[in-house]
């Protein structure tokens, strides 16, 4: 099975699109977009689809093929795609993958109509890193979620007659504690997924230390895995896992949702979807409050977790105008407030304005969150979401995480020398 | 009919088989109750439950009502591409895999018995393993992101299932009879049509039934080798599950899941009968 | 060996018509079997060559020697998942065969509602994996399902809490796994139970054999070549089973119920490392063929035995 014919082919590809000066020639022909995404259901699958209505608007065809399932999936169809020479214009990819899967096909110079938007200055400098691997814009960020937004039960607080919201790991520590003994069964209400024992990690780590998770999982620096606040984010972790109820299993954090606004459960440490998660399952926004995850030196520490869409390289001028079409709508701002105000993240765009309806608080609070986290240097990228490294070491990483969260007798110390290991054995 | 008398043993018999036969229900049962209940309903309860409020909507949005992506039609379009794959890979992996088990079991010829080793071998190589290597053979045949595609890997796969079952049958239809036969002049295919085609309904119930649930169950190539508008039930259904990011649709899902299983249900339950029966009959050497 | 054979009952074998009046049959006999040896031959070549070379996202050539089978053997996924491998695969296959005996013994006693019951333990073969572990992960959930259920009753010590324990969780794998399978095992026995001959049966009526003796020296050495038939079978399913084990566990308590199949996917199209997800690939073969020649040698011999009889 010669697979020599793909890079022949891909080369070829490549080759034949250099002489084209990019979206010049895309004019006059009805644009027209094949794109692959997983975002087939829910908030998800609406705010896609309302993008796509905006992209008939604007006289185009939209070709949206959603792959149901787990982002696995939707990678080896991308994968089929590409090994049978014909990628889709745009695609959902997210992260460090998009520099890795930047170099098995060829991808479109966004550089140009980037410029001409003035995007650069108003996306979070680490975010704009990842979306432009070689120093050109191949890809473009869609929407914006923290990983480590902390949600508070009214009725858990209630219960442990508490009106603050903690700030820092040890408020933290002390207000689950004050649950505990107000009669809060567990509190914390977290899932038990891989991702979510992630989260309990990156959170621990980033709050206690932006420098040094920079450091250890951006960087992966090896002094600094195996550092005292590396040992320290583990201790913490082993904390939070605890207070949660251990029979949670494999279940999403949405299974404990009802115990939460109950108050029988009393803190997540979740994601901003989590809002409209509880929003779309019929709870009210009064029964809980969103705040940034706790930070040890009380400025908000922001997890950035961005889904982004990057452009294939194509020779069909309609699918070449139908790129630039859907690279000025991603970017649009009245484009991005639509898509967050569905699915219940915050924009890219640091420069929309969240006043006004349609935001609900938390959201508010996310994005002044990330506003300061950016402006303190203090914004850095998810572990748990694959923001941070590419898939492989993430793998490797959560593996050692969700081993630590589910078997309580690996020592911190034992847990920050695995994770060491496991970053070794994975490079 | 002493058999059938309730003596304390047979009373024993019948309590451990009730049993058994009640454990193995359960699961069909919260799937049933689930479909049911609304999707706020199990959110703000639990998984299992009696409904509190009959839910019978969840079957309506199921099947033609919920939205995958842009397209709101229920499962309704996905069971019909399923079916149009299902039905043609089956009844040409189990004619194609009847047709050679006859051939290596009754005609015997030059190497026979390697390739029927290494065909039946194929039931042992995992899915995920195949993924990649189909990816390139489709691409080079042109086929990526058609039905036909899918229809020919589920046929190819299958032969290693369909082979294992006929030659299995076939090899227990003595030798005398096909000698018979070929002295009255009947050619490889007379003999096929005219003798062992028709003793052979209990078998290929037996294959019917493997090759239809199997592909009709299957995600993997079902997902990869489509576009949107081709993909199979299983991956509407997966739509339905997979949203982390979003209540789970446990309802609407149970509903969608207790119509996409109705055809393989179905079949079982009619088929079982046979299905037993065509392993009797010799399916099991 | 084959060729001996071969002679003697080649009896049936064309003699004399042409090569060309014969090209339909020979068609329709090679060209569907050689296609499936083809696929599958060249599949296998080509993973065993993918486990060599430096391939991540997409295949590339190169050359890296052992290094993905070294890195892949050094992680405690794979340990983990080799063991759980055996210790799955052992007590599957063994409950399978057991439940399945079980069940078509019982409803081989001429009991009423037999189409009924038989159904009902052959409908999981209908469902999907994915919605089998999906259901059984409600239900062996503590916090939902059965434990919370009987909890809910009354009796408020009772565990079951298997599915959330490092030690246990694999067996949780083996309960879904015999719920959706010994159906299958059951027709078999079923089946083999029903073409055991009767007048051996009757025979041993007369010799005064009471029903266990007459199971244990007269009927079951009789199920001895189905019982070969429902292990190879099992232990396919053993060894492939994938979307159960994802839909139930999805590897965990953290990666306590890893399997050779999850690890192969996880690796090649999760974690984006080809060449290491083919080596791992290439080792689940190993493992298969370490089952399947001591078997392949005791057909060989039962078939030389039978020859010579």
């Amino acid at each position: 099975m010669p697979i020599t014919t793909t890079r022949r082919r891909l080369l070829a590809g490549a080759a034949a699109t250099l002489a084209l000066p990019s979206f010049a020639r895309a004019q006059g022909v009805k644009p027209r977009l094949t794109a692959i995404s997983q975002w087939s259901a829910g908030s998800d699958g609406a705010a896609i689809t309302a993008l796509g209505k905006k992209f008939e608007e604007k006289g185009g065809i939209w070709q949206h093929s959603p792959v149901p399932g787990f982002t696995t999936e939707m990678m080896n169809k991308l994968r089929a795609q590409i090994i049978a020479g014909d990628p889709p214009a745009c695609s959902q990819l997210k992260g460090p993958e998009i520099a890795a899967w930047s170099k098995i096909a060829p991808t479109v110079n966004l550089d140009s109509v980037v410029a001409a938007a003035g995007y650069e200055k108003v996306v979070a400098p680490d975010l704009a890193k990842l979306h432009k691997p070689g120093g050109k814009w191949i890809a473009l960020p869609l929407q914006i979620y923290s990983t480590n937004m902390l949600f508070l039960s009214k009725r858990a607080m209630d219960k442990a007659k508490a009106d603050k919201v903690p700030v820092t790991w040890a408020d933290f520590n002390e207000l689950a504690e004050k649950m505990k003994s107000g009669g809060v069964t567990y509190p914390i209400a977290n899932g038990g997924t891989r991702p979510d024992d992630g989260q309990k990690f990156e959170a621990s780590l980033a709050g206690i230390s932006p420098t040094a998770y920079r450091a250890a999982i951006m960087n992966l620096d090896k002094k600094a895995l195996e550092g005292p606040e590396v040992k320290a984010a583990f201790a913490q972790t082993r904390k939070i896992a605890d207070w949660m109820d251990p029979n949670v299993g494999a279940q999403p954090f949405a299974t404990n949702a009802k115990r939460f606004i109950d108050g029988d459960m009393g803190m997540m440490i979740q994601g901003g979807w989590a809002q409209g998660v509880l929003r779309n399952a019929g709870f009210k926004l009064e029964d809980f409050i969103i705040t940034p995850g706790p930070s040890d030196n009380s400025k908000p520490v922001f997890l950035l977790n961005a889904d982004a869409f990057i452009f294939w390289e194509r020779k069909e001028p309609d699918l070449q105008a139908g790129q630039a079409l859907m690279a000025k709508l991603v970017m649009d701002p009245a484009i991005q407030t639509m898509y967050s105000q569905i699915t219940g993240s915050i924009p890219v765009r640091t420069d929309v304005d969240l006043s006004g309806e349609g935001w609900s608080d938390g959201q508010r609070r996310t994005a002044a969150a990330l506003k300061d986290a950016v402006a303190n240097n203090q914004a850095v990228l998810s572990l748990a979401h694959n923001m941070a490294q590419e898939n492989g070491l993430t793998a490797a990483m959560i593996d050692v995480l969700t081993e630590y969260v589910k078997n309580k007798t690996i020592k911190p110390e034992q847990a920050a020398t695995r994770l060491a290991e496991a970053v070794e054995g994975a490079r | 009919m002493r058999d059938r008398s309730f003596t304390p043993s047979r009373m024993l018999i019948y309590l451990v088989v009730v049993l058994v036969a009640v454990a193995w229900l359960v699961p069909l049962i919260v799937v049933i109750l689930n479909s049911l209940r609304s999707n706020e309903e199990i959110a703000q309860t639990s998984m299992i439950g009696w409904p509190l409020k009959w839910a019978f909507g969840n079957y309506l949005t199921a099947w033609s009502d919920f939205c995958v992506a842009q397209t709101c039609a229920g499962i309704r379009p996905y069971m019909l591409n399923s079916a149009l794959v299902t039905i043609p890979a089956t009844i040409f992996s189990t004619l194609l895999g009847a047709v050679a088990g006859y051939a290596i079991s009754l005609w015997r010829f030059r190497g026979d018995q390697w390739i029927y080793g290494i065909v039946t071998l194929g039931i042992f190589l995992p899915q995920q393993m195949r993924l990649l290597p189909w990816t390139i053979v489709l691409r080079d045949t042109g086929l990526m992101n058609t039905l036909t595609g899918l229809v020919a890997i589920h046929t190819i796969q299958g032969l290693s299932f369909t082979v294992l079952f006929c030659r299995n049958y076939y090899v227990s239809i003595p030798q005398e009879l096909i000698r018979a036969a070929r002295i009255d002049g009947a050619g490889f295919f007379r003999i096929f049509w005219r003798i062992i085609l028709p003793l052979s309904p209990p078998i290929l119930v037996v294959t019917i039934i493997w090759q239809f649930t199997h592909i009709w169950n299957e995600f993997l190539y079902g997902v990869t080798f489509t576009t949107g508008q081709q993909q199979p039930v299983t991956a509407a259904l997966i739509a339905l599950s997979a949203a982390v990011a979003d209540i789970p649709q446990h309802g609407v899902q149970s509903a969608a899941v207790m119509i996409a299983a109705l055809p393989t249900l179905l079949i079982y339950l009619i088929g079982g009968k046979y299905f037993v029966r065509g392993l009797t009959a010799g399916a099991v050497k | 060996m084959t060729d001996t054979v071969a002679a003697v009952t080649r009896t049936a074998r064309p003699t004399t018509s042409g090569v060309v009046g014969r090209l339909p049959e020979y068609l329709t006999i090679w060209v569907p079997l050689l296609l499936s040896a083809a696929h599958l031959i060249s599949f296998s070549l080509w993973t065993i060559w993918i486990s060599f070379t430096p391939s991540t996202l997409v295949p590339v050539t190169g050359w890296v020697g052992l290094r993905n089978y070294t890195s892949v053997l050094a992680t405690r996924n794979w340990n983990i998942a080799f063991d759980n491998l055996l210790l799955f695969g052992s007590a599957f296959v063994l409950l399978s065969l057991v439940t399945g005996l079980m069940l078509a013994i019982l409803l081989d006693q001429r009991i009423r509602g037999e189409n009924t019951l038989r159904s009902i333990f052959l409908y999981p073969l209908a469902v999907s994996f994915v919605v089998t572990g999906t259901v059984w992960s409600w239900l062996l959930n503590p916090g939902l399902g059965i434990q919370k259920l009987v909890q809910d009753l009354g009796w408020t010590s009772f565990r079951f809490d298997w599915l959330v324990d490092r030690d246990m969780a694999i067996w949780t794998i083996v309960i879904a796994a015999i719920w959706q399978s010994s159906g299958f095992a059951m027709a078999l026995f079923l089946a083999g139970l029903r073409s055991v001959d009767s007048d051996l049966i009757k025979a041993a009526q007369i010799d005064g054999a009471g029903p266990i003796r007459m199971y244990r020296r007269v009927i079951l050495p009789t199920l001895w070549p189905i019982t070969i038939t429902v292990i190879v079978i099992q232990l396919q399913f053993a060894i492939s089973t994938f979307d159960l084990v994802r839909a139930l566990t999805n590897g965990g308590p953290g990666i306590a119920t890893q399997l050779p199949a999850l690890v192969v996917y996880d690796l090649m199209f999760q974690r984006g490392l080809l060449g290491r997800g083919a080596a791992a690939a290439v080792l689940m073969l190993l493992i298969l063929l370490a089952v399947l020649l001591p078997y392949a040698a005791w057909r060989h011999l039962q078939r030389r035995r039978a020859n010579h009889a």
